[in-house]
């Protein structure tokens, strides 16, 4: 299922234009992430996907529908979206509740949802939490909590807004390694981040934005690589990119591997 | 004499089964800059609040051993008093924000108006600490209009205006773009210069290591080490009990293994990196 | 994104430079008076005399019409109607419509306290687009309104564009989840769940985070506090509060008086 972004633009209400003019195309089954600075747009961007902002002009297709013709529950089928604060999306008495939820709302069979949240379930590693009330578990769980809930929902598309925050290095596994298994699956993923690191290592491609435009879309080491322009929207690129241009590596790298080889 | 000296801390919550401080014994010296780690849940955000005064003042609970900040004991202290030395910012920025006040400004202002700054010095203060964090150009706008990456700058400077002998912060930076983080880790390292000393806890290693005097590990409730930055953040301690590291440490270890990083000690920074890698 | 969460709009007029005290006396005289002083055409006059100028003087003119338009005049066409349809006085009917009879009685009636109304809302309208909240709260705390009562209610007038703009988000987090929000009435009805739980837990947090916060900032310390803002009382401002509170007592005093 692509996405297609012609000319999008968005202006909130308080006058303030946050996107001016956006072309993308997104293929089924890419991992993309896209970063920026403060202010960049870049929730702006990803709430157009489905259909929580609609374009001022310009145009977004999701899979052939245009999302201007499209509500949100509908549009939910196709795109899955993890708000960055679970606690505004958690409500059930139990983990087991919560995360039925959405499919349930798609309509999909019993036999159907109770697969669907088993899988997420254990994607997420709650199987021994399903009968916890979702406000007595740590805000790390929380998270795995809000995560398992949409991806029960089986989209085609799965988007996160800043996965990474607060959380400690165990937990940026555990999402590091929902994202690998999506990534199996054939599902596209989309990540707002402001963790490079993070970014560099379980994304593919990379979408810059800065003040309500794409600055650079392409491949991760690509675009990772290009500190100048990427300063220009706050980001620095990865550490290991960093250290390779210090060591004067020829090639730009930016996961380990990829530097272990480098200076082999 | 230490500036900030905790004594067998012990604290547990009312609410929570076990305790979440447990015999925290701990000095920093005045104008020290430390940062504190540890996975979720190990007690990083009380510790904060214990050296606020929140913990036990605000939310009582069963609290033994003793805290001093500038040779005053917070247990003899009444947490009005204790705020005036010790300033608070932590993670949430939205629900830091007053709601009392229509734009940054007077955001800012809030706290001077508190503890009756007069009017004169309370502009010339706000404005200071506005070009010291970069937020000089948000001062008209409303705190709620902004990212959460401005809310977190203005909830640090609303704090640093009061200017508080001991800056406590907790995760002040998890909503920034990198570059933002990186300039508040140096504002911070700035205020330490000067005399303030800062206990910031914090995830990003490799600010911590450029930017910090010492670190303290904390795991459930307790210390589990603390020492100087490259120290502690290199140990394979930290790696065993689940800590995040910087990618120079895990790519330096696992070049060591292959006979590729020479050196005795792991790096946290890029230049000790490159050091380290360079032919 | 919400760039404005109050009524107040910066203007620097003879109103705004009042003190807000003064302000909020005569807010206080102009309600009272339209509702107290005996003679049939108060309200009606106190509209065309201190109503319209003040707004003139205050310039604000455009939005309060604005306002008037969409809000203040509808509410209180709608009061008209109810009174003069259902208040069972008077015998010159006029006209009948069905079962319901309209008399002269019942419409002058009816005029009268619409009228009323959309003095009380005016005014209220006029007060708040005038006076800026913060200003409110510490001319009040200067006055001895202790600083946690001065506090509840200025952050009161915030935490409902607050709450709203959080419902906002939690409605999209849901909708995102396949919450229909858009359809039927009883749909609707059914996912008000999803929708409060997460508002109610958010506040219960927020509630103490903020506490923690203000605290942090001094906000119970015994110093006498200051304000930013230099808040004007003048000797004009004095004469007026109390030239206004004996024009309210003169008008409850009449109201009262044996006729």
């Amino acid at each position: 299922m692509n996405i297609n972004i012609k000319d999008l633009r968005f202006t909130y209400p308080t006058g303030l234009e946050a996107l001016k003019g956006i072309n993308l195309t997104i293929d089924s089954g890419e991992q993309v992430a896209i970063v920026g600075q403060n202010g960049a747009g870049k929730t702006t961007l990803v709430r157009h996907f489905n259909g929580l902002l609609k374009p001022a002009s310009g145009s977004v297709i999701i899979g052939g529908w245009d999302t201007a013709k499209y509500s949100v529950a509908k549009l939910a089928s196709r795109v899955g979206y993890v708000f960055q604060n679970p606690d505004e999306q958690l409500f059930s008495r139990d983990v087991l509740t919560e995360v039925s939820f959405g499919p349930r709302n798609l309509g999909y069979s019993k036999e159907k949802i109770d697969e669907l949240v088993k899988r997420a379930m254990a994607l997420t590693e709650l199987n021994d939490k399903a009968e916890t009330n979702p406000y007595d578990l740590s805000p790390t769980w929380r998270k795995m909590v809000a995560l398992a809930s949409i991806i029960a929902m089986d989209t085609s598309i799965v988007i996160f807004d800043e996965p990474t925050t607060g959380q400690d290095a165990v937990n940026v596994g555990r999402i590091a390694h929902v994202i690998a298994e999506l990534k199996k699956e054939g599902k596209t993923v989309i990540t707002i981040t402001h963790d490079i690191d993070f970014c560099a290592e379980n994304f593919e491609r990379v979408i810059a934005l800065s003040k309500g435009q794409v600055l650079l879309d392409g491949h991760t080491r690509e675009v990772l690589g290009q500190e100048e322009t990427l300063a220009q929207t706050y980001v620095d690129p990865p550490q290991l990119t960093r250290l390779g241009k210090r060591l004067g590596l020829k090639e730009t790298v930016t996961r380990q591997e990829e530097f272990m080889q480098a200076i082999t | 004499m230490a500036f900030i000296n905790l004594q067998n801390v012990t604290y547990k919550y009312p609410l929570t089964k076990g305790p979440v401080l447990q015999n925290i014994n701990l000095q920093v010296r005045e104008g020290e800059f430390v940062s504190v780690i540890g996975p979720n849940g190990a007690g990083k955000s009380t510790l904060c609040y214990a050296l606020a005064g929140f913990v036990p003042h605000f939310f009582k609970g069963e609290f033994s051993g003793e805290i001093e900040v500038d040779g005053k004991q917070s247990s003899k202290s009444t947490l009005d008093e204790w705020v005036l030395n010790v300033g608070l910012a932590f993670q949430n920025p939205f629900n830091q924000i007053s709601g009392a006040k229509y734009t940054v400004f007077e955001e800012l202002a809030f706290g001077l108006e508190n503890i009756g700054v007069p009017r004169d010095e309370m502009k010339v203060r706000v404005e200071e600490a506005m070009a010291l964090t970069g937020i000089s150009d948000l001062a008209d706008r409303s705190p709620y209009s902004l990212s959460g990456g401005q809310q977190q700058r203005v909830a640090l400077t609303s704090i640093l205006v009061m200017r508080p002998r001991l800056l406590v912060l907790d995760e002040p930076t998890s909503q920034m773009d990198p570059i933002g983080t990186r300039e508040v880790f140096g504002v911070v390292r700035r205020m330490a210069e000067q005399g303030m000393t800062v206990v910031m806890v914090e995830h990003k290693m490799e600010w911590i290591a450029e930017f910090a005097d010492r670190v303290i590990a904390l795991k459930e409730g307790q210390i589990l080490m603390e020492g100087r930055p490259n120290e502690v953040l290199t140990s394979d301690l930290l790696t065993e009990n689940g800590f995040g590291v910087s990618r120079y440490t895990s790519t330096a270890r696992e070049a060591k293994k292959r006979g590729l990083w020479r050196k005795d000690h792991l790096p946290v920074t890029l230049d000790e990196a490159v050091e380290g890698f360079k032919k | 994104m919400h760039e404005r969460l109050s009524f107040h709009i910066q203007r620097d007029s003879f109103l705004h430079r009042l003190n807000p005290l003064t302000k909020l006396v005569l807010t206080l005289a102009l309600i009272l008076i339209a509702f107290t002083f005996p003679w049939y055409w108060t309200p009606h006059i106190l509209v065309l005399i201190a109503i319209i100028p003040l707004s003139i003087v205050g310039k604000v003119f455009r939005e309060f019409s604005l306002t008037a338009l969409r809000l203040i005049i509808p509410a209180a066409g709608f009061l008209f109607l109810m009174q003069a349809f259902f208040q069972p006085i008077g015998e010159d009917v006029i006209f009948k419509f069905y079962f319901l009879d309209i008399t002269s009685e019942s419409l002058m009636f009816a005029f009268r306290n619409a009228m009323r109304v959309f003095v009380m809302v005016s005014a209220f309208t006029l007060f708040l687009v005038t006076t800026h909240p913060s200003e409110l709260m510490s001319d009040l705390t200067r006055r001895g309104l202790p600083g946690q009562f001065a506090y509840v209610i200025i952050s009161t007038l915030q935490i409902l564009p607050q709450m709203q703009a959080k419902a906002q988000t939690i409605i999209s987090a849901q909708r995102s989840r396949g919450l229909d929000t858009e359809s039927s009435f009883f749909k609707r009805a059914g996912s008000l769940i999803p929708l409060i739980g997460p508002l109610v837990f958010g506040s219960l947090v927020e509630v103490e985070e903020r506490a923690i916060a203000i605290e942090a900032r001094g906000f119970t310390s015994r110093h006498v506090k200051t304000s930013l803002h230099e808040i004007p009382d003048s000797a004009f401002d004095q004469f007026l509060r109390w030239a206004l509170l004996a024009l309210i007592i003169v008008s409850i005093g009449l109201n009262l008086w044996p006729s």
